[in-house]
């Protein structure tokens, strides 16, 4: 939410805030955490298999599709007709998870397979947001 | 140089690219209140889906193939046709969106600087596909009307493959003999059956015909349409751009209605859709016309329309709603099941070149108006409403296949497996 700051002025003083010239616009998460717009969408996280390297159940995920994925990049992929989120072994064309319980996958040629984008970021929300809560799985 | 950049069936395409279980399937969309296909994906055209027929006439078809189908999801297509654009815009410093999702491109003074067209187009359509994963067709000409044919050629006829450049006689020719002059921009379909009756069947065959004899027989625009296919611009920049004359907001209901005030609600809405659009082209409301009628297919067919002329040109959404109250006891009947409403505005002004009456107060309020166009833009339109509109539902659009908002509402974004 954006709160528009109001200032009360009594008209009286004739002083204005000596700091009214150094307001700037109020620091933006959409600038700081997503580098191309056009090219990102948010999704959220289900599962278990990505805590090793800190993705839980319900976190964000902010995905950009114009990164070229590199070996070893958290990406967002199409596996059969489902998002899915691993990290990538190009070398050998595996998926691999980031948890013990999760062997890596093998993507086979017959496999409808399709990279969608790269994870630059993971929200953790520490309060849940009313907003995603609504309807939680 | 000119470029016409369009998706391949937009709607349909745009459903996929949230849905990776629908990427392989065949895909339609139907119109508002489900009643036509608007869309066919080319997986669907191939299995010989009809585009344009009533859905419960093919319903049975869909089923057969296992077509999934879809309602129209504005809210998604909307957003996605702002990232197609914004990727688009990055190609060119004078980019015109033409509609949700066409656009064109003028190449001006780019002499020398882009060495090859084809591979050009092809760096758009590989942008715009990676970024949004949507499919589109590039067509290069060096008029409009023939950045437009080359558009066809490279989605609908085979060797193209997603582009197609017309910058000569020969290359033109080659597209122009293999399309059906009804295809060609600026074309109807009446005109195009009066060619035909000439023998004129392809786009090729009219842009031979002497534009002067042209003109004589249709008019001044038919002739255009001629030197354009012959290379010589006539169409500029603001033609193309010119405000829209005529504004209008109907539907027909989900359910019908019987009573005065569902009617006044729904008449209501269609009044303030009408005003915000009215706003957004910078024009005034002169003259509105507000209809209602029950369904052709009934016994004792009902239809009122009444013309309502404000005495000040206006784009205050409480004066239009004023004006809907003001005629709809004319309209109303007692006992008619109504089918179908709408309200448009027929006669627009220039907000720029307005002209204020010297005896009449100004009753315009922008400032209201800018706040409540830029609280439906932020949170979606029908957050702040006149209380004319209404609470009820039950006029409201029938959207039994909607596919979720995954871009505009938190509860709607995509779920990805860990």
């Amino acid at each position: 939410m954006k709160v528009i700051p109001i200032y009360i002025e009594a008209g009286i003083s004739g002083f204005e805030s000596p700091a009214a010239e150094y307001k700037e616009l109020g620091l933006s998460l959409d600038q700081l955490l997503i580098r191309h717009p056009n090219a990102t969408f948010i999704g959220q996280a289900s599962g278990q298999s990505m805590e090793g390297i800190g993705i839980f159940d319900g976190d964000l995920l902010i995905v950009d599709r114009s990164l070229t994925v590199k070996n070893g990049d958290v990406v967002v992929a199409n596996y059969n007709g489902c998002f899915v989120c691993k990290l990538i072994d190009k070398p050998q064309a595996r998926l691999l998870s980031a948890s013990k319980s999760h062997a890596p996958v093998t993507i086979k040629p017959e496999d409808d397979f399709q990279l969608e984008g790269v994870v630059t970021r993971s929200i953790r929300l520490h309060h849940p947001a009313p907003e995603l809560t609504a309807c939680m799985h | 140089m000119y470029a016409l950049v369009d998706a391949v069936s937009f709607y349909a395409s745009a459903e996929k690219v949230f849905d990776p279980s629908i990427r392989n399937k065949p895909v339609v969309v139907l119109t508002n209140n489900d009643g036509f296909i608007c869309a066919v994906c080319p997986i669907a055209r191939r299995l010989g889906i009809p585009k344009f027929e009533p859905y419960f006439k093919v319903k049975w078809l869909l089923q057969k193939h296992g077509v999934v189908v879809r309602s129209s999801n504005y809210e998604l297509y909307a957003d996605l046709s702002e990232r197609m654009m914004n990727v688009i815009s990055r190609y060119c410093d004078n980019q015109h969106i033409y509609s949700i999702d066409e656009s064109f491109l003028h190449f001006k003074n780019y002499g020398g600087l882009i060495k090859d067209w084809h591979q050009y187009g092809h760096e758009i359509r590989r942008a715009i596909w990676k970024e949004t994963k949507l499919p589109v067709g590039v067509g290069f000409g060096t008029t409009s009307t023939l950045a437009k044919a080359a558009n066809h050629a490279a989605k609908k006829l085979s060797g193209y493959n997603g582009v197609a450049v017309i910058d000569s006689a020969q290359n033109g020719k080659a597209v122009l003999e293999r399309m059906d002059v009804v295809d060609v921009w600026g074309i109807g379909r009446k005109i195009s059956q009066r060619l035909k009756q000439q023998g004129i069947q392809t786009a090729y065959q009219l842009s031979t015909q002497c534009p002067k004899a042209i003109r004589k027989q249709f008019s001044v625009v038919t002739e255009r349409t001629v030197n354009e296919l012959n290379g010589v611009n006539c169409l500029s920049w603001d033609d193309v751009r010119e405000p829209k004359r005529e504004i209008f907001s109907t539907r027909s209901f989900g359910q019908r209605i019987v009573d005065i005030h569902s009617l006044q609600s729904a008449l209501t809405t269609h009044s303030a859709i009408v005003a915000k659009k009215v706003r957004r082209q910078y024009s005034l409301v002169k003259k509105l016309m507000i209809f209602a009628s029950s369904s052709p297919h009934d016994d004792n067919y009902y239809k009122q329309t009444m013309v309502y002329k404000f005495p000040v040109a206006t784009d205050n959404s409480c004066d239009i709603a004023k004006a809907v109250s003001l005629v709809l006891a004319d309209i109303f009947v007692e006992g008619v099941r109504f089918y179908r409403c709408g309200v448009g505005a027929i006669e627009l002004e220039s907000r720029t070149f307005r002209q204020p009456d010297l005896f009449l107060p100004d009753n315009s309020n922008p400032v209201l108006m800018a706040c409540l166009d830029k609280i439906n833009n932020r949170y979606s339109q029908g957050t702040l409403k006149l209380g004319a509109e209404g609470q009820s539902e039950v006029w409201q659009m029938k959207r039994n296949f909607l596919s979720p908002q995954y871009t505009t509402n938190w509860r709607d974004i995509p779920k990805i497996r860990c």
